[in-house]
């Protein structure tokens, strides 16, 4: 894996995901934002499984909610632009990880794990978060920003003329 | 974090087609994605507007229509319940909200007045209910859902400002209180309906009226059973930039931001879960059953939660005796905060039938089992009173083998009440004041109705207290 490089069209394809994934986690952020009193109180007291304890936790302290809430909100936002517009494409690809890393956990699939929670699937371990964090980790490692996106006039920008930099 | 934050590009993983030198065509690679931004608000504009068109057709549904009178309201106490009241008010045709009152201005009140605006209205929003009555000259009814020991005086000042009072349940947090509410009422002539909403439920009106009072279908009710059962549910509490000054809560009677957000739990500022839920419930009792209670005797203690923070007993169970019309029974509640299974039912048995009967339209919402020595219900299933009978699963199971021991009854076919609340739980009630505001309707629950149902709640907090069977003086429901 030295020099592997992935095909022009690959690359598309992985553009069009990020720019998929980022609309969509763009819009889960902007709702919440504009929503007048949204909060993932309720999200976070069903939480089942291994980590419910932690997010009943969260959800019983206001002021760790109340932060819990702005980041969610705010962090989703900007996780999406960077998304769609290919900007610092790594790191957003990361902090998208994270976020839908911590909604799998608070109601994972898991085996024996039941839900009150209506859901329009089956899942049994991956479900479409799993799904949607498997795509981020692609967009990650491929540095899609970099083929279409603003990360390209930026490492032209920046990097290659630091790189160029007499010493 | 290759090329994207300077730190350098690893050159294991080269990104196909490279970015070389900044020309026109690496200008136009970097900016190809951003169409996609531009596509995404075009969408989120179109979703904007399609929200606000609903939220316009739903305001303008609001509107009084031709020769209806529009009437001026304002609330007072914008907390989760003055929320629910809202939202369903917002659904009632012809009502301007002229003012919000609320004492957690950084919240509560910023939330609903916010809230009103998106549908058109434009309150003016008070922190001190008296400060509001002063310059709302226009108000024609105050919405009361404040914390229960407010309730008497912000019923009377408001009463007597010449306002309609629709107040929240419990009237007051004492009968002193209750009492002078009633007296105020009198004095002024206006009206004061109690938020009892149970008594203007289309389905509660259809089984007093038509399955109880008319076709006597239950025959003479003999015992009662009814239960509120609420999981373990975690304390309020409030973000510290949201945190209201102690001098700010000390002026409205609260000692610190828990004891304001947790108000239920406190004696002196509510009644615990039995006036909260229960009231509801017991209210129904003496409704169905034609009679105040002659005794109390009850149970209950601080079982579970710190009684630091909750002072009233969080599991109560009380039994009640009723001198009926039609002879003795007895009625049975409990309510419990440590474990939700099965809910909150009514649940009234007579001799003849059984009604079991919720608010919720998805658990216990009407069904009716009919005693096999009982009358036929067929007269009343072709008028519609009740549903036609559904074969009994215990009656099916033994069809199919199982012998049932000769002490058992034989299973009661099992009706449903054909009646359904499509609306929030409050509308229809809050719906009944304003029709009785216009002249057009009677009050189904004016003030002295439920002062009767404050008596015979607030009596079993002192039974527990007194662990004595306690009687009550037909007078004692007189105020």
């Amino acid at each position: 894996m030295d020099e592997w490089k992935t095909s022009r069209s690959g690359m598309i394809a992985i553009t069009v995901l990020r720019v998929v994934v980022g609309w969509h986690v763009l819009y889960e952020g902007l709702a919440k934002l504009t929503s007048p009193s949204w909060s993932a109180a309720g999200y976070l007291r069903v939480s089942r499984g291994p980590f419910s304890g932690l997010f009943h936790w969260i959800a019983g302290n206001p002021q760790l909610l109340d932060q819990a809430n702005q980041i969610t909100m705010y962090g989703l936002t900007i996780v999406g632009v960077l998304l769609i517009l290919g900007l610092f494409t790594r790191l957003a690809a990361a902090g998208g990880i994270a976020f839908i890393l911590l909604f799998y956990l608070c109601n994972p699939p898991f085996v024996g794990y039941f839900y009150s929670i209506p859901s329009e699937g089956s899942y049994l371990i991956v479900n479409k978060n799993l799904v949607e964090i498997s795509a981020l980790v692609v967009i990650l490692v491929t540095r899609s920003g970099l083929f279409a996106g603003l990360d390209r006039i930026l490492h032209l920008l920046v990097f290659r003329r630091t790189r160029l930099a007499p010493a | 974090m290759a090329g994207e934050d300077g730190t350098g590009a690893p050159k294991t993983q080269a990104a196909p087609d490279e970015p070389r030198k900044l020309g026109r065509r690496e200008v136009l690679k970097g900016l190809s994605t951003v169409p996609a931004l531009g596509l995404f608000g075009y969408a989120w504009e179109k979703q904007r507007r399609y929200q606000q068109a609903k939220v316009d057709e739903i305001a303008a549904a609001a509107k009084a229509p031709e020769g209806l009178r529009e009437i001026n309201i304002a609330l007072l106490g914008a907390g989760a319940q003055g929320q629910v009241l809202t939202d369903a008010m917002l659904r009632i045709h012809g009502l301007r909200f002229r003012a919000v009152c609320d004492i957690w201005t950084e919240y509560n009140q910023k939330r609903v007045v916010n809230s009103l605006k998106r549908f058109k209205h434009e309150p003016n929003a008070y922190e001190d209910y008296r400060e509001m009555l002063d310059k709302e000259k226009e108000l024609d009814a105050v919405i009361i859902a404040t914390p229960d020991f407010w309730h008497s005086q912000h019923t009377v000042d408001c009463l007597k400002a010449g306002k309609h009072v629709y107040c929240e349940k419990e009237m007051s947090n004492t009968l002193e209180g209750a009492r002078a509410m009633v007296a105020a009422q009198r004095e002024t002539g206006k009206l004061l309906q109690i938020g009892h909403q149970r008594r203007s439920n289309p389905r509660y009106l259809h089984c007093y009226d038509k399955i109880i009072q008319e076709a006597k279908m239950l025959g003479r009710i003999v015992t009662v059973y009814g239960q509120w059962n609420r999981g373990v549910t975690p304390d309020l509490g409030a973000p510290d930039r949201y945190v209201i000054s102690d001098a700010r809560l000390a002026h409205y009677g609260f000692k610190n931001m828990h004891q304001f957000r947790n108000w239920r739990w406190y004696k002196g500022k509510g009644g615990g879960p039995i006036v909260d839920l229960g009231s509801h419930q017991i209210d129904i009792y003496g409704w169905f059953l034609g009679a105040n209670p002659s005794h109390v005797m009850a149970s209950g203690g601080n079982l579970y939660y710190d009684p630091k923070t909750h002072e009233w007993y969080d599991t109560v169970m009380a039994v009640y005796d009723f001198d009926t019309p039609l002879g003795p029974a007895k009625a049975y509640y409990q309510t419990q905060t440590t474990n939700g299974s099965q809910g909150y039912f009514e649940n009234f048995m007579g001799d003849q039938g059984t009604l079991l009967i919720s608010e919720s339209e998805v658990n216990y919402a009407g069904q009716l089992y009919r005693d096999p020595n009982a009358p036929s219900w067929d007269e009343w299933v072709q008028k519609g009173y009740v549903s036609a009978p559904k074969e009994q699963e215990t009656r099916a199971k033994s069809d199919s083998g199982a012998i049932a021991d000769v002490r058992e009854s034989v299973a009661p076919d099992q009706h449903t009440v054909p009646v359904t609340l499509r609306d929030p739980y409050h509308q229809p009630h809050l719906q009944n004041f304003f029709d009785a505001v216009r002249g057009q309707a009677r009050l189904n629950c004016p003030a002295e109705v439920a002062y009767e149902t404050a008596v015979a709640v607030l009596k079993v907090n002192e039974a527990i207290e007194a662990k004595s069977r306690l009687s009550f003086n037909p007078q004692d429901f007189k105020a």
